[in-house]
């Protein structure tokens, strides 16, 4: 009896289960159609106002537009025009006017309605969201209050929209648009938010879009899934498919490009680029970041302005770049080439007879030696290269001992915070293709600014570039600021600006490779 | 006393008949002289750069080749047999000496001291062993503890790989000191009134000394190879220091392109690791024919 | 008819069933796995009743309870010593957006208040949200990085049992011979390779230099080999050895003596007795070995993409991602202690004179 029930029990299951099929490792996409990637990692989330990451932007960007968009021609990066066709400043760049683009359609049909511009910066603003990039509107009157919860209605924050215009006003002059082009700031559908919840409307199924992409599939950890949006406003898309695979390991990424799973190698393992150079497949561009050391100015020795000097004379930036062997340019002032303010002389250039002299100066020669300094880094094997190089050449030139010190990378930032060695090494990537961005680091009141130096001549010229009408003008302030930073304060010795390493297999036609990494894939076209 | 002599005596003539086993001791002695001497017998130092020298193919000048910063790849795998062996070796006695005297006192009192302790051992048992490791290695290198930068490089490793081996010799000790404890010698010797640390030290330490090593024999490797897994992950010794996990590490990176950086170090591993386990089997066939696993 | 001769034919049916999805290109739905869940502690709920072990399986599972407590707490507070929190990323946040943040994941509230919400929570059978994987909670992540997980050291665990256990028979049946140095000196030297070489190596020839296997991805049963053997081989190595060991055992003890005395054949001596009584301790073995093998698999599923537990366990502690570091120390120390009980509790099925007290 018993028996029989377990088996009418086992029939039951079985029937029960429905069995789905597993997709395959190409998930049924036709090749020739498919574009194969890899995503370094599973994006943290796809709801753009809370995303600050590069793996979610780069998925965003392909299932959104902003108001505004890069363009980049001729190595040169310009705005056009994105979910705004026009837009200009007025009042020394303090008051900004856009206008909407109409007959756009989200994927599900609905219009697009230039509120739900302001929708989206409301809820990217607002204390409960807790967005990190919040502050990429900050500039806007009152955003900051109300993130901070000081001021509660949302009508107090400077934008207005009339009919199709939309209006800003800003705190100080700035190029107000460039902020625009980035995830965080793209409109919402409120509506689909309140229908499936805070958490729920960017999967895959919920997600509606108006960007090139629609998202088919997100398989958490596993795939990411992209096919051609019908209605989408702008030129359709030249691939039908992006088939992204999600695998964080580079030599694992690697291996797959070799064995001809994926058709794109985003990055590539580093300490092999001398080998993979060679390879026809192969492609560098340089982008706008930079690597730079920080001195603590606040400790022995390096409150000294003199030993920051002699070590930023004593270190001779061709020999890490050769060392790389990655095509990453020396760089001796603060602004990568290719923004606005790039200055090939700035700086402190490598020079060691001056750096001994300058020790000298600041007391220490062979009877008194400098003692030991402290260069700290966050645990990566590429850093690593870098600062035993480094650490090799101010021993040869300068005498001086370095002991490195490399913290996990949470611990690292903890003590950058708390209590930073006299040299740690940090980096910046652009948020935006503006000298400001990367001036407005080392201003007093940054938090990015773990050096302890503080100028307020330093401060002043920086607020006066960003209001400063003409380039020209800014450039003057801009150069003025260089020289505090690098050649009095000496609280930063820039190194090197990064450089993008790929390898494209040769069917893959016009990949995107731009300074600002983005990775906008509606102009790729298959050669299969 | 002299009995016990005779008895080691045997297990060493035992021991020398296992040719695999003294194969393998020779080997680790071998391993050990290196590694002691590296500094002597490395041709260059093992944090000497030299430019323009990365990535060569193993020559005569570099007998292993060079690595990605240009530094004979040789000279850092003998400096990385040093590290490796510190790790493995300092490890394995810090969880000698804890976990003896821990599994000791909770055999030897036996009742409740001993299922508290035991229900400790229990808990840190099964905490999963790499979160313990990763969480406590990140915990100790966070602060600077020693002024040497070779001990600074080893401490978070060591504490780490220390905390999750004691347990099991723990858990050992105190089962042969249980069975230990009811031998007739040793309840005369209770009688007779001596004191528990004396009858400890003359009885029962000398009776669980042979499984002990042979544990220890086992250990060493298991943290080698530890090591090299948490180097694997990134969570290796602090540079410019170097041992063998770190150095798989870095071959593993460039393993598509430079085949040559993977071998000295895993080889290395893989041969150590052998000799141990070898001379651990030979080791414990010799002390005690019945012993178990 | 008893009821528990049956209970294990399902389970295995079940089981059977799930392997054959998953192999014939099939999703094994979470219904399956709940299955096989339920008939398993089915089978011990009544394999324990039926040996009277209630008694002691509750006293056990009570001071589980205590142990996993602990467990927490310990986790809990070495989590918060460590420097650098979840938020803390190379652009340093505005003060006020940080504050907000904070606010949101209760990270503002006193360090006890936290523990004690945290705790909460937990007994109320939620493990909170990943602070790095917004929206996704905590149970979530876990349902869908278990399967390729356990998929992953079953098969690891499968392929040691079977290549392991002949090794060590044949070793054993072939004592001091050729045969037996072989078999063994395969057995050591796989201990003795940590299971990033092999992987690195198997991808190297099978893939990039054949070009005959994935060199990473879990979809298809083509994408298991390379990651089930590199999981499996140092595994395989120790069952090898402990059953050789103890097949020795058991070969020289008395009562096989007796056995061969009685005039049995050779063959239904191996077969019989030796074999049932030997392969005590490798069942004993596979408790830890299990959880060994789960535990060990965050390299094998790092280097070949699979999306399992092991890479959350990493990048979960170098996020700071609290909840789910949690979370996944608790899982892993469920099954950790679950398996030690169910060893324990087969034990003395295997050898009566084993008494649990």
């Amino acid at each position: 009896m018993i028996l029989n029930k377990f088996l009418q029990y086992f029939v039951i299951c079985l029937t029960l289960f429905s069995c789905q099929k597993k997709p395959s490792g190409e998930y049924g996409l036709d090749p020739s159609d498919t574009l194969r990637i890899a995503f370094g990692a599973e994006p943290p989330t796809l709801d753009w106002n809370k995303s600050s990451d590069t793996t979610s932007s780069s998925v965003i960007d392909n299932l959104m537009d902003g108001l505004v968009v890069f363009e980049y021609l001729d190595n040169k990066i310009n705005l056009g025009a994105g979910l705004a066709t026009n837009w200009e400043g007025s009042q020394k760049n303090t008051v900004w006017k856009f206008q909407i683009r109409k007959n756009v359609q989200w994927e599900d049909g609905q219009p697009f309605e230039p509120s739900q511009v302001i929708d989206g910066w409301q809820r990217l603003l607002d204390p409960k969201t807790a967005s990190p990039y919040a502050y990429f509107l900050f500039g806007i009157q009152g955003a900051e209050d109300y993130n901070s919860g000081k001021i509660k209605d949302f009508s107090k924050v400077g934008v207005k929209l009339k009919g199709h215009e939309l209006q800003v006003k800003l705190n100080n002059s700035m190029y107000f648009p460039y902020a625009l082009t980035h995830t965080s700031t793209y409109p919402v559908r409120k509506d689909l938010i309140a229908k499936y919840g805070e958490d729920k409307w960017m999967q895959a199924g919920n997600f509606v879009g108006l960007g090139a992409y629609s998202l088919k599939r997100w398989d958490h950890d596993k795939v990411i899934i992209l096919k051609a949006n019908p209605k989408y406003y702008g030129t359709a898309p030249k691939t039908p498919n992006i088939l992204g695979y999600i695998i964080t390991d580079v030599n694992t990424q690697l291996n797959m490009f070799n064995a001809g799973q994926i058709d794109v190698l985003d990055s590539v393992p580093s300490v092999q680029l001398r080998e993979l150079k060679k390879r026809s497949d192969f492609v560098e561009y340089g982008i706008l970041s930079s690597y730079y050391f920080g001195f603590n100015t606040q400790i022995e020795p390096t409150n000294n302005p003199l030993v920051r000097r002699a070590i930023a004379h004593a270190i001779d930036r061709t020999k890490v770049t050769r060392m790389m062997a990655g095509g990453q340019k020396p760089m001796s002032g603060w602004i990568p080439e290719g923004i606005l303010a790039h200055d090939p002389e700035a700086g402190l250039k490598f020079d060691p007879v001056k750096a001994k002299d300058l020790l000298k100066q600041a007391g220490y020669d062979e009877s008194n030696p400098l003692p030991p300094i402290q260069l700290s880094f966050n645990t990566n094997q590429d850093h690593k290269r870098i600062i035993e190089n480094v650490q090799s050449q101010i021993k040869k030139n300068l005498g001086v001992e370095i002991q490195v010190q490399n913290n996990e990378w949470k611990v690292y930032l903890g003590n950058l915070k708390a209590k930073p060695t006299q040299i740690y090494r940090m980096g910046w990537v652009a948020d935006y293709p503006d000298p400001h961005n990367f001036y407005e680091l080392m201003t007093s009141k940054s938090e990015n600014n773990y050096t302890g130096w503080k100028s307020p001549k330093f401060d002043k010229a920086v607020v006066q570039a960003v209001s400063a009408p003409t380039d020209e003008q800014r450039l003057k302030y801009y150069k003025e600021a260089s020289k505090l930073l690098l050649e009095e304060g000496v609280s930063v010795i820039p190194m090197f600006s990064g450089v993008a390493h790929k390898l494209i297999h040769p069917s893959v036609i016009s990949y995107p490779m731009n300074p600002m990494s983005q990775r906008r894939l509606k102009n790729v076209s298959l050669q299969r | 006393m002299m009995k016990s002599n005779s008895l080691w005596q045997d297990s060493w003539v035992r021991l020398q008949k296992n040719k695999g086993a003294m194969f393998s001791m020779y080997f680790i002695i071998l391993v050990s002289v290196l590694a002691l001497f590296a500094g002597v017998l490395s041709p260059y130092p093992f944090d000497e750069i030299f430019d323009g020298k990365e990535f060569l193919s193993p020559n005569s000048k570099f007998w292993f080749g060079t690595d990605s910063l240009g530094r004979d790849l040789f000279s850092r795998t003998l400096y990385g047999a040093r590290m490796s062996m510190a790790v493995g070796i300092i490890t394995a006695l810090i969880s000698m000496v804890i976990g003896t005297v821990y599994g000791s006192i909770s055999g030897w009192f036996g009742g409740r001291i001993d299922s508290i302790m035991m229900r400790f051992v229990d808990t840190l048992i099964a905490i999963p062993s790499l979160v313990l490791l990763i969480l406590v290695k990140v915990f100790f290198d966070s602060f600077q503890l020693f002024e040497s930068l070779e001990a600074r490089a080893l401490t978070g490793m060591v504490v780490a790989l220390s905390m999750v081996g004691w347990v099991t010799l723990a858990r050992v000790v105190r089962g042969q000191v249980l069975q230990v404890k009811e031998l007739t010698y040793v309840e005369a010797a209770r009688a007779l009134g001596f004191k528990p640390a004396h009858i400890l030290r003359k009885y029962i330490i000398p009776n669980i000394l042979g499984p002990i090593i042979v544990l220890l024999t086992f250990q060493i490797p298991s943290n080698i190879l530890s090591e090299s897994f948490l180097s694997f992950i990134g969570l290796g010794l602090q540079p410019p220091y170097s041992s063998w996990g770190v150095l798989a590490n870095d071959g593993w990176k460039a393993m598509q392109t430079y085949p040559h950086l993977i071998f000295p170090p895993g080889v290395a591993i893989f041969l150590t690791l052998l000799a141990f386990n070898l001379f651990g089997d030979g080791l414990r066939d010799a002390l005690d024919p019945k012993m178990k696993t | 008819m008893k009821i528990e001769k049956y209970i294990p034919l399902l389970l295995l049916g079940l089981i059977v069933w799930a392997i054959g999805l998953d192999l014939f290109g099939y999703i094994i739905p979470s219904v399956l796995f709940y299955a096989i869940g339920l008939t398993f502690v089915c089978g011990l709920g009544v394999f324990i009743y039926k040996n009277s072990l209630l008694k002691y399986t509750m006293k056990r599972i009570g001071e589980a309870f205590f142990v996993i407590f602990l467990i927490m707490t310990a986790t809990f507070l070495l989590l918060r010593t460590i420097p650098g929190g979840p938020f803390d990323e190379e652009k340093a946040l505005p003060p006020e957006i940080k504050a907000n943040i904070e606010k949101k994941y209760n990270l503002d509230q006193p360090l006890l208040t936290q523990y004690a919400l945290y705790i909460g929570q937990v007994v109320r059978g939620d493990m909170g949200e990943s602070f790095k994987y917004v929206g996704r909670s905590v149970t979530d992540i876990i349902k869908e990085a278990l399967p390729p997980s356990l998929l992953l050291g079953f098969y690891a665990l499968i392929l040691a049992f079977l290549m392991g256990i002949p090794l060590g028979l044949f070793a054993a049946a072939r004592h001091n011979t050729w045969i037996d140095n072989l078999c063994m000196g395969f057995a050591v030297s796989g201990i003795a390779l940590p299971n990033f070489l092999v992987a690195t190596l198997l991808v190297l020839f099978f893939s990039l230099k054949l070009q005959v296997l994935p060199a990473a991805l879990w979809v298809t049963p083509w994408h298991y080999i390379l990651p089930v053997i590199a999981l499996g081989i140092r595994p395989a190595a120790f069952i090898a050895r402990l059953t050789r060991s103890s097949v020795l055992d058991v070969i020289q003890s008395d009562y096989i003596r007796t056995a061969k005395a009685k005039g049995l054949s050779a063959r239904k001596v191996l077969w019989k007795h030796v074999l049932k009584n030997s392969l005590l301790p490798v069942l004993t073995f596979s408790g830890p070995l299990a959880a060994g093998i789960m535990s060990g698999s965050f390299v094998i599923e790092f280097i070949f993409a699979i999306p399992g537990l092991g890479p959350h366990l990493i990048s979960s502690v170098s996020n700071r991602d609290y909840p789910l570091i949690l979370g996944l120390t608790l899982l892993y120390s469920i099954m950790l202690i679950f398996a030690n009980l169910i060893v324990d509790l087969l034990y003395t099925f295997f050898d009566p004179r084993i008494k649990l007290s």
